[in-house]
C-alpha cells in the first residue's frame, strides 16, 4: 500500500494539470439548471447527476490508481480513507475526512467542509428536495464498484440545506470478488 | 514522445535497452475477462483464432495467480484453489519465462490486466507495464469518444503504445 | 490565483455531459441534445464574462470585445491565449486555437476514420461525435459574448485536430 495521508494528496495534486476551478463550479451549476429544466422532476435530476457521477468514477478510478500508484484496494477501511485524503485531494485540491465508522467496519461518514461544486451556489426553494453534489455520490460509487466494492451511499448532512459541512454515508454492501468470466462450452 | 498539455505521465519511461524486434504481443483485459486490446509485433505461429487465443490468455493468468496464491508459503488465511479471488488480494506474480519467451504481467486494484509478451531474455518489465498503465489512463480512459469496457480504438494511444514497445524489447 | 482544481475534473464532467445528451437524453435527436449543450455552454459563458468584466470599462466596439475573448477570457480558461486571429471586417471572426485543450484527450477510431459508405459518402463517425464536444466551448462564446451586449452566432471546425477553429458571426 502507498502511504497515505494529506501530503500525498497535495503532492499529486501539485503535479497535476489543474484549472481554474470557477470554470468547473458554473459548468456544474449550469449542468444541475439545464437537468432541472429539462427533467423537471427533482427526484429525477438526483438520480441523473448520481448516474452521471457513477460513470465518471468507473473513468476516474484508473487516473487515481495509476498516480496514487496503490497496488492493492482490498481493506474497506483503507480504501475509505485513501479515497478520502488522496482521491478528494487530488482531484478537487479540497481534503475529506472519515468519521463515524461502525462497529464492523463497513460503514462511515466521508466528511467533507470544504466544497468547490458549491461556491457562488443558493438553491432557491423551488429546489426542495434536490441534492445538489448528487454527483459525489455517485463517483465514489462507481470508483469503490471498480475495485470490487458494492456500496450504498447517502448524504447525511449537506450544507446547501443548513448544516456545518457535507456529509455521505458510505456503506459497503458486498465485496465481489473476481470469477471466471467465460461458461465452459462458449 | 509528445505529452498532453505539458502533463507528466509518470513514471517516465524507462530507459529504452532493447532493439525494437524482441516484442512479440501485448494484451489488456478487463475485470470482466474482455479483451480491451491485443496487439502483435512478432509472432509467427498462430494456432487458434483470435477469440479462443485471447481466452487461453486470460484463463492461463486467472489459473496461474489461483495457484501462486495457494501455494503462498507466508500467508495463513487463504481460500480452496478455485475460490474466487478480489484483484489485488493474496500475492501475485509478475512474469514467468520459458525458453522461448517471458510474460510479464501487471493487475490494477479496478481489474485492468496488462500482459506483454516478449524475449526470454528480456529484463525486468515492471516499471515498464506501469508506464503503459499511465498511457491507459492519458489516451484511452481519458478519451471522450472511448465507452469503457468496449475494446479500445483509438489511434493516439495505438501509436504511442506501439512506439513505447518498440523502445523497450 | 483563485482556487484550482485537477483538469480531469472538468473534463469528465464534459464527457459525462455531453455523452449524458446524445446517448441517454436524446439518442436519435442530435439537434436536440446539441442545443442543450450549446445553451449549458452559454450560461457558464455568460456568467464568466460577467465576473471577467466587472471591473473594466466597456468595450468600444467588436473588435475590442472579440480581443478580449481571445487574450483575457482564453487565458482565464485555458492558460493559453487564441493563436491566430483572422476577420473580414463585415462582422465574421475566426479564433484559431492550435491546440485546443479539451480536443488533446480526444482520439479517433483508427478503423473508421474516412471510410466510405457504399454509397460513396464520406462517412466518418468519429468526428460526427467528436463535434458534439464543441457544442460547449460554442456556446460559452457566445454567451461570453451576449453578455457583452454582442449577439453573434458561433461555429466550430476541427478539420486539423488538435487545432479548433471558432466561426463567429455577429448579427448585424
Amino acid at each position: 500500500m502507498a502511504p497515505a495521508g494529506p501530503r500525498f494528496g497535495d503532492a499529486i495534486f501539485a503535479n497535476v494539470e489543474r484549472v481554474n476551478a470557477e470554470l468547473f463550479t458554473l459548468t456544474y451549476g449550469a449542468i444541475v439548471r439545464q437537468l432541472l429544466t429539462d427533467l423537471e422532476e427533482v427526484e429525477e435530476v438526483n438520480k441523473q447527476l448520481d448516474q452521471m457521477g457513477y460513470n465518471i468514477g468507473i473513468r476516474l478510478i484508473d487516473e487515481f490508481l495509476a498516480k496514487s500508484n496503490v497496488s492493492r484496494c482490498v481493506d474497506f477501511k483503507e480504501t475509505a480513507e485513501m479515497i478520502a485524503k488522496v482521491g478528494f485531494k487530488m482531484f478537487l485540491g479540497v481534503s475529506a475526512s472519515v468519521t463515524n465508522w461502525d462497529a464492523d467496519g463497513t460503514c462511515c461518514g466521508i466528511v467533507l467542509e470544504d466544497n468547490p461544486l458549491v461556491d457562488f451556489v443558493e438553491l432557491p426553494d423551488t429546489c426542495q428536495g434536490l441534492y445538489y453534489c448528487n454527483i459525489l455520490s455517485g463517483v465514489i460509487r462507481g470508483a469503490l464498484e471498480m475495485v470490487s466494492m458494492k456500496t450504498e451511499i447517502t448524504w447525511v448532512r449537506d450544507m446547501l440545506r443548513g448544516d456545518d459541512a457535507f456529509e455521505l454515508q458510505v456503506k459497503l454492501l458486498k465485496q465481489v470478488p473476481e470469477e471466471y468470466p467465460y461458461k465452459d462450452d462458449e | 514522445m509528445q505529452f498532453f498539455g505539458g502533463s507528466e505521465i509518470s513514471p517516465s519511461p524507462p530507459v529504452p535497452t532493447a532493439s525494437g524486434n524482441n516484442a512479440h504481443m501485448i494484451y489488456v483485459f478487463n475485470r470482466n475477462g474482455v479483451c480491451l486490446l491485443y496487439r502483435e509485433w512478432n509472432r509467427p505461429l498462430h494456432t487458434l483464432n483470435a477469440q479462443q487465443d485471447h481466452k487461453l490468455m486470460f484463463g492461463l493468468l486467472f489459473s496461474l495467480k489461483s495457484l501462486t496464491a495457494k501455494m503462498d508459503p507466508t500467508n495463513l488465511d487463504k481460500g480452496n484453489l478455485g475460490v474466487p479471488q478480489l484483484p489485488g488480494q493474496g500475492c501475485s506474480f509478475h512474469s514467468f519465462r520459458t525458453n522461448t519467451y517471458k510474460l510479464s504481467f501487471m493487475e490494477t486494484p479496478s481489474g485492468i490486466k496488462i500482459i506483454l509478451v516478449t524475449h526470454p531474455r528480456t529484463g525486468d518489465l515492471r516499471d515498464s507495464l506501469k508506464y503503459i498503465y499511465n498511457l491507459y489512463v492519458e489516451y484511452v480512459a481519458k478519451n471522450p469518444l472511448y465507452t469503457p469496457g468496449t475494446p479500445i480504438r483509438c489511434d493516439l494511444f495505438d501509436t504511442t503504445l506501439d512506439q513505447y514497445v518498440r523502445s523497450i524489447a | 490565483m483563485g482556487r484550482e482544481v485537477s483538469e480531469s475534473c472538468i473534463d469528465s464532467l464534459l464527457t459525462e455531459m455531453v455523452t449524458t445528451y446524445c446517448n441517454r437524453f436524446y439518442a436519435n435527436k442530435p439537434e436536440l441534445a446539441a442545443r442543450r449543450i450549446e445553451a449549458i455552454g452559454f450560461q457558464v459563458g455568460h456568467q464568466l464574462s460577467e465576473r471577467y468584466t466587472m471591473e473594466r470599462p466597456r468595450f468600444s466596439d467588436h473588435l475590442e470585445a472579440i480581443k478580449f475573448i481571445c487574450k483575457d477570457f482564453w487565458s482565464e480558461l485555458f492558460k493559453k491565449q487564441i493563436d491566430n486571429l483572422k476577420t473580414n471586417h463585415r462582422g465574421t471572426f475566426v479564433l484559431q486555437d492550435n491546440r485546443f485543450r479539451w480536443l488533446t484527450h480526444l482520439s479517433l477510431d483508427p478503423t473508421t476514420e474516412n471510410t466510405e459508405d457504399p454509397n460513396g459518402r464520406s462517412e466518418n463517425k468519429g468526428a460526427q461525435v467528436a463535434s458534439m464536444h464543441l457544442y460547449f466551448p460554442c456556446g460559452i462564446i457566445r454567451g461570453a459574448l451576449s453578455n457583452l451586449g454582442i449577439p453573434c452566432a458561433v461555429s466550430a471546425d476541427i478539420s486539423n485536430l488538435p487545432q479548433c477553429s471558432f466561426v463567429i458571426r455577429i448579427k448585424a
